[in-house]
């Protein structure tokens, strides 16, 4: 029975020996890569010296710190938040990327997607790493561990695969094949495994695309996702690699716990109702609900091919008077490389309100509603209270369809500005 | 040190699928910092009469992929002010498993617990058993077993405890 890719790297990472799902190992990260974040970053720093007396984190070139939560900051306590960051991030040379956009994504810019490589973090979006074959895992408040020991204790997981056959339609993207697989496979499918997706549809999805799909995977119950390695992929990671390791693949015989298979052909765009992830439907059964903002950003969205799309639609076209978009980037290469191309200036022109990169916006920090609104999103989630109060409501959408909405005020197709 | 036994009695049964845990204290109140007032407003919604009616010791019982969505720590840390202790479901979101668990939380994956219990039942978890028994109506039934890490974090009483037993005897 041949190995998953899970199984290869954590075979690496425990020692060299052969470890297969189920097995419990001590793995040793490549990297370790959190965003400062109160209660996560301000704890761990404390609770390093104070409860285990260590001074310094061995090897600091494993670690990567982002300041992409609270930028800008709001509050002077925001502030002495990052001031901490940077201050142990100085002191014990471990790098610090900070206003260079959202951390998960950065990532991948700067080569910790290193294909092959063990990543962790505390939290789960880092998964889109395995757009690359990297094998990034949200470990909540166990990556304390990470911090205190050279190893994390973990049980190897299994491996879900899904296949994606058939074409994309106009007007359906990444996202909407996110939630359909939700959809077909259910919100536990891949409880404690890995999702991963492969199969021929993948030609029409892009790396970007590749991102969001597996940024989004714990909401199949996934601790990650990965995609095999392909000539696409190392075409973007072989220049950015971060250290020297073996590509790995899963072979075409390992053991899976399930194989399904998803053909998109007839895939429509989606509309993720409240109050939860796994409330998937075709937007086009429940469209004419009135929207007063729109967000086009986070993690999961605000790249090239969102921007794209949505100045595509807003291009000589007018943002509803009372409508509040927000475009936001998700990098600042990406923010730079769309003002290039004059998709910034299309959009602005269009009425978006726009902004430098920030996680702020998909948690309601900023941009927060009040109860009764109703807002469309590319966010990661749409549980209430998300962004803003518990009485508002989220709907999950992808870029062309906030675009849609924004011009109208209200849930749109967007195949018809397309 | 071996891990206690949880014996009590089911405070609650969820039986739905994917239940998101911020709904134990509600949404509006998951910002609530003051623990008192935050157990104050558990499971109000669902039974007013909850804080008084529970004794230290019983536990809650949950169905499949229990703890979806985006769970918040004050939830569990409202129950446990009552005095509540473990969480039985069918299975477990994995965020939320992990969450608990490095709160030393015992949480107990048993596929089947809703067909074995009702409200008030009184019931046991032998660890060393690895079974769940129903001593109310004799039944009983087997639960997955924890991996080697959960379970010492568990009976440590959480990720720091456990780390630093870890360090201390390598």
């Amino acid at each position: 029975m041949g190995r998953t890719l899970a199984e290869k790297v954590l075979s690496r990472v425990s020692g060299g020996r052969d470890v297969r799902a189920g097995d419990e190992v001590m793995a040793r990260p490549d990297f370790v890569v959190v965003y400062d974040f109160p209660g996560y970053t301000d704890v761990i720093f404390r609770q390093m010296k104070e409860d285990f007396g260590i001074d310094r984190v061995t090897d600091p070139s494993r670690y990567a710190i982002f300041i992409d939560h609270m930028v800008p900051t709001a509050t002077p306590k925001e502030e002495e938040l990052h001031i901490q960051t940077r201050n142990w991030c100085a002191e014990q040379g471990v790098p610090l990327y900070e206003r260079r956009g959202i951390g998960h994504q950065v990532a991948a810019e700067l080569g910790y997607a290193t294909p092959g490589a063990f990543a962790v973090h505390f939290d789960g979006h880092i998964s889109q790493l395995g757009a690359y074959g990297t094998l990034a895992i949200g470990l909540r408040r166990n990556i304390l561990e990470a911090f205190v020991r050279e190893r994390v204790s973990l049980k190897v997981p299994h491996t879900t695969r899904i296949n994606l056959t058939g074409t994309l339609r106009k007007g359906v993207m990444a996202r909407d094949v996110f939630h359909h697989i939700v959809r077909v496979i259910g919100p536990s499918a891949c409880r404690f495994q890995v999702m991963e997706v492969g199969g021929p549809a993948l030609q029409y999805i892009s790396l970007e695309g590749r991102q969001t799909i597996c940024g989004l995977a714990m909401f199949t119950g996934a601790v990650t996702a990965v995609i095999n390695p392909d000539e696409a992929s190392l075409a973007y990671t072989t220049p950015r690699n971060r250290i020297a390791l073996p590509v790995e693949t899963s072979d075409p015989d390992a053991d899976y716990a399930a194989v399904h298979t998803i053909d998109l052909t007839d895939l429509e765009p989606i509309i993720v109702l409240p109050p939860n992830p796994a409330n998937t439907r075709n937007l086009s059964e429940h469209l004419g609900i009135e929207v007063q903002s729109g967000y086009l950003g986070s993690c999961a969205s605000g790249r090239m091919e969102d921007l794209r799309i949505a100045a595509q639609i807003l291009k000589g076209r007018r943002v509803k008077d009372g409508f509040s978009l927000h475009v936001i980037p998700t990098s600042q290469d990406i923010m730079a490389k769309a003002a290039a191309e004059g998709l910034i200036g299309t959009l602005v022109e269009a009425g978006a309100f726009t902004s430098s990169p920030s996680c702020d916006y998909c948690f309601g920090r900023i941009a927060t509603m009040t109860a009764g609104q109703k807002a469309v999103s590319t966010g990661t989630l749409n549980v209430p209270g998300r962004m803003g109060s518990p009485d508002s409501q989220i709907f999950l959408v992808n870029a062309a369809a906030v675009a849609a909405a924004a011009i109208e005020g209200r849930i749109a197709d967007p195949r018809k500005y397309l | 040190m071996a891990l206690a036994d949880l014996k009590g009695r089911v405070a609650w049964v969820f039986e739905e699928e994917n239940f998101d845990v911020d709904l134990i204290v509600g949404v509006k109140n998951i910002k609530i910092t003051d623990i008192a007032e935050l157990a104050k407003a558990a499971m109000e919604a669902y039974d007013p009469d909850f804080a008084k009616l529970v004794r230290p010791g019983d536990m809650i019982v949950g169905g499949g992929n229990f703890g979806y969505g985006h769970p918040h720590y004050p939830p569990l840390r409202a129950l446990s002010h009552l005095g509540l202790r473990g969480i039985l479901a069918e299975s477990f979101s994995p965020g939320f498993w992990r969450g608990e668990i490095s709160m030393g939380t015992p949480l107990v994956s048993c596929p089947g617990i809703l067909g074995l219990v009702k409200r008030w039942d009184e019931i046991e978890v032998s660890w060393a058993d690895g079974v769940v028994r129903n001593l109310t109506q004799g039944t009983s039934l087997p639960f997955e077993k924890l991996s080697a890490a959960d379970r010492l974090m568990v009976e440590t009483g959480g990720l720091v405890p456990y780390l630093k037993a870890q360090l201390q005897s390598a």
